[in-house]
C-alpha cells in the first residue's frame, strides 16, 4: 500500500479555541488507484488532504494523532529535510484555483523549471512535460506569463509542475471547480491519461459526485470530520449504505428532471463545536432512531469492502425503505 | 402571453472590441422557466444585465408587456423593476457585509415604497419564512450565515417587490451540491406556487435540466440553438450544444 492514513485527528483554532475538524480517519490508497474523498464545505476534507505532506500551518492547526504512512514512511515523524525530500517530488498537489496558485510575475517556463531535479539543459524535459499536459502551444514560448493562458491552460500548467519530479501521489483538491464544463472534463481526461501513464495514486477531493464516479475507483464519503462511507465506486453508485450518501446522490440534478423536486438533505452541516450525541448525521436523517443518539457508530463492513457508520442500513434495505439503484 | 421579448440586442464592449452580446433575439412566456446555458465569457451575464437595463444596449430593442423599455423615462423604469427582478450568483458579494439580513430585504420596501412603515417588519418576517429561515434571521449579519442561507436571503430579496419575472443569473454555481438540491427545490415550489417567470442562467446542463422547459444555448455572444428541454436534450443540432451535452458530467 503506497499511502495509508491510520486514526488521523487534526485540531483547528476557530474563534481562539481548538476544535477536533478531522475526527479519526483511516484512508488507503495504494499505486495506480484513484481514491475520491467526498464531503459538504467544512467537512475537513481539504484538511485531511493537507496533512498527507503535514501542510497544516502550524498557528492555525495540529495533527494531534494518528500516523500518515507513505511507501512504509510515517510522515508525522519525519524532520523537515526528510519532508522536503517528499512533499513536491513524491507527492505533488493541484488545489482549485490555478491563477492564485500560479506565480504571475514568474513565466510558465520558469515556473516549471523551479520544480525540475536536473537543471542543465531544463529545455527539453520542460517540452516533454508541456507537451503530456496538452500544452503544446506553449512549448518554444518561453516568455509566457500565466495571465495569457486560460483558465484550463492554467490548470494544465499547474499539473505539469505536479509531475515534472515523476510523483507517485497527486492529491487534487477540486481541481476542476473554477472551470467551464467541457474544459472540466479535458482536464479530468488528463487527470486519467497521467494515472494510467505513470502509474500514479490520486487523492481526488470534491464536493461534487458526479465527478468522483466519473474518476474514482474508490470514494469515500466524509462527514463532520469522519469518514462515513467507504467503498469502490461501483458500490457506492448502485447501492450506496447510508443515508447521506442516498442524499446526495439524490440531489444531482440531471437532464431529464424537469421541476421534480430533489429528495435533498435538509437543514446544514453541524459546526466542529457543536456536533450533536452519537451519529453526527442524526439531525439531518430522514430514517433517523432514538437508538441513533446512543453512541457515534464504528465504520464497519457492510457488503465486501463497502464500509458504513450507518447502524440501520441492512435494517432499511431488507424491508425495501431504501433501494438499490 | 409574452412577458419579455428581445430584438436584435447587441452590446460591445470598447476596451477589447468585443461583441459580448451579438443580435440577440428571443422572447420569454408568462409562467415558464426559460434556461441560457453557455460557458464562462459567452455573454449571458451581461444579456441578463441588458434586459434589466443594469447595463445600456448598443442597439436593439427590449419590450416588457408590450412597453419599450429602452424608451420610458428612468421614473418608468424604476417602477417596472418592481416586476423585474435578479438573483445573483455569488451571495458572498451580492449581500452588504454590514447589513443585517433583516434590514437588506426591507431596504427594498424603501426604496419601491410598496408596503407601508408599520408592515416592513411584519412583510419581512413573512418573507423570512418564505424562503425556509424565520424571524430569527432578522438580525443576522450574512458573516453569521452559510452559502445557502445567503442565498435564500438574495431570494427573499427578489421577491420583496412581489414581481412576476425574475433572473436568475446562476443562483446555485457556488454552492456545494446538496445545498444546490434545497435552493432548486425552493425555486421550483416559488415558481409553481407564485406562477413565476425566470430567465434561469447557469453553466451546468443538468441544473437547467432540473428547472427549466425551455433552453437557449448561447457561444460567443449568439444565441445558437434554442428549444424545449426535451427536444435540445435529446436531439442536438449545433456541434457546440453536443460537445456541451458530451462534457456534462451526469448521473
Amino acid at each position: 500500500m503506497l499511502l495509508q492514513i491510520k486514526n488521523l485527528k487534526i485540531n483547528y483554532k476557530s474563534d481562539n479555541r481548538m476544535v477536533e475538524v478531522v475526527r479519526g480517519v483511516d484512508l488507503d490508497i495504494d499505486r495506480g488507484e484513484c481514491v475520491g474523498l467526498i464531503g459538504e464545505s467544512g467537512c475537513g476534507k481539504t484538511t485531511a488532504g493537507l496533512s498527507v505532506t503535514k501542510l497544516i500551518p502550524e498557528r492555525k492547526g495540529n495533527i494531534s494523532s494518528g500516523e500518515i504512512l507513505f511507501a512504509s514512511n510515517d510522515i508525522l515523524k519525519l524532520n523537515p529535510e526528510e519532508l522536503r525530500n517528499i512533499r513536491g517530488k513524491k507527492i505533488s498537489y493541484v488545489f482549485q484555483e490555478p491563477f492564485s496558485s500560479l506565480n504571475p510575475v514568474f513565466t510558465i517556463y520558469e515556473q516549471i523549471r523551479e520544480s525540475l531535479e536536473e537543471k542543465d539543459n531544463p529545455g527539453r524535459r520542460i517540452a516533454e512535460i508541456l507537451k503530456s499536459v496538452g500544452l503544446e502551444k506553449i512549448i518554444g514560448r518561453k516568455n509566457a506569463y500565466p495571465h495569457e493562458l486560460s483558465g484550463g491552460m492554467q490548470q494544465r500548467a499547474m499539473i505539469g509542475m505536479a509531475i515534472v519530479s515523476r510523483p507517485d501521489l497527486l492529491v487534487l483538491d477540486e481541481p476542476t471547480t473554477a472551470l467551464d464544463v467541457t474544459v472540466q472534463r479535458q482536464i479530468l481526461d488528463l487527470i486519467m491519461e497521467l494515472k494510467n501513464k505513470m502509474n500514479l495514486a490520486i487523492l481526488f477531493i470534491s464536493h461534487d459526485l458526479r465527478i468522483v464516479f466519473n474518476i474514482a475507483d474508490k470514494i469515500a464519503i466524509m462527514y463532520a470530520g469522519k469518514i462515513i462511507e467507504f467503498g469502490p465506486k461501483e458500490k457506492i453508485v448502485s447501492s450506496p449504505a447510508h443515508p447521506y450518501t442516498i442524499g446526495l446522490i439524490d440531489s444531482i440534478p440531471s437532464l431529464e428532471h424537469r421541476k421534480k423536486p430533489f429528495n435533498a438533505i435538509s437543514g446544514k452541516a453541524p459546526l466542529f463545536s457543536e456536533l450533536p450525541q452519537g451519529c453526527k448525521f442524526y439531525p439531518r436523517c430522514r430514517f433517523r432512531i432514538d437508538k441513533c443518539t446512543e453512541k457515534e457508530p464504528e465504520l464497519r463492513d457492510v457488503s465486501g469492502g463497502q464500509a458504513s457508520r450507518c447502524i440501520r442500513i441492512e435494517e432499511l434495505k431488507s424491508n425495501g425503505t431504501i433501494k438499490n439503484r | 402571453m409574452e412577458l419579455l421579448k428581445i430584438d436584435n440586442l447587441r452590446k460591445t464592449f470598447k476596451k477589447h472590441n468585443t461583441r459580448a452580446v451579438d443580435d440577440v433575439s428571443f422572447s420569454v412566456f408568462k409562467g415558464e422557466v426559460l434556461g441560457l446555458v453557455g460557458e464562462s465569457g459567452c455573454g449571458k451575464s451581461t444579456l441578463a444585465k441588458l434586459a434589466l437595463r443594469l447595463l445600456e444596449a448598443d442597439k436593439g430593442s427590449i419590450f416588457y408587456k408590450g412597453r419599450d423599455l429602452l424608451n420610458i423615462s428612468h421614473g418608468d423604469m424604476r417602477k417596472t423593476r418592481k416586476d423585474l427582478q435578479i438573483i445573483f450568483q455569488d451571495p458572498y458579494a451580492s449581500l452588504d457585509p454590514r447589513m443585517k439580513a433583516g434590514k437588506v430585504i426591507e431596504e427594498v420596501y424603501h426604496i419601491h415604497k410598496n408596503v407601508s412603515g408599520r408592515e416592513r417588519k411584519n412583510k419581512t418576517i413573512e418573507l423570512l419564512e418564505t424562503v425556509g429561515l424565520g424571524e430569527t434571521y432578522l438580525n443576522r449579519l450574512p458573516s453569521e450565515l452559510s452559502g445557502g442561507e445567503r442565498q435564500r436571503i438574495g431570494i427573499a430579496r427578489a421577491l420583496a417587490t412581489d414581481p412576476e419575472f425574475i433572473i436568475c443569473d446562476e443562483p446555485v454555481s457556488s454552492l456545494d451540491i446538496s445545498v444546490q438540491a434545497q435552493i432548486l427545490n425552493l425555486l421550483i415550489e416559488l415558481q409553481k406556487r407564485k406562477n413565476l417567470t425566470y430567465l434561469f442562467i447557469s453553466h451546468d446542463l443538468g441544473v437547467i435540466g432540473s428547472i427549466c422547459d425551455r433552453v437557449m444555448v448561447m457561444q460567443s455572444g449568439k444565441l445558437i440553438e434554442s428549444g424545449s428541454c426535451e427536444n435540445v436534450f435529446k436531439n442536438p443540432q449545433h456541434p457546440y450544444t453536443k460537445t456541451l451535452l458530451e462534457s456534462a458530467l451526469l448521473p
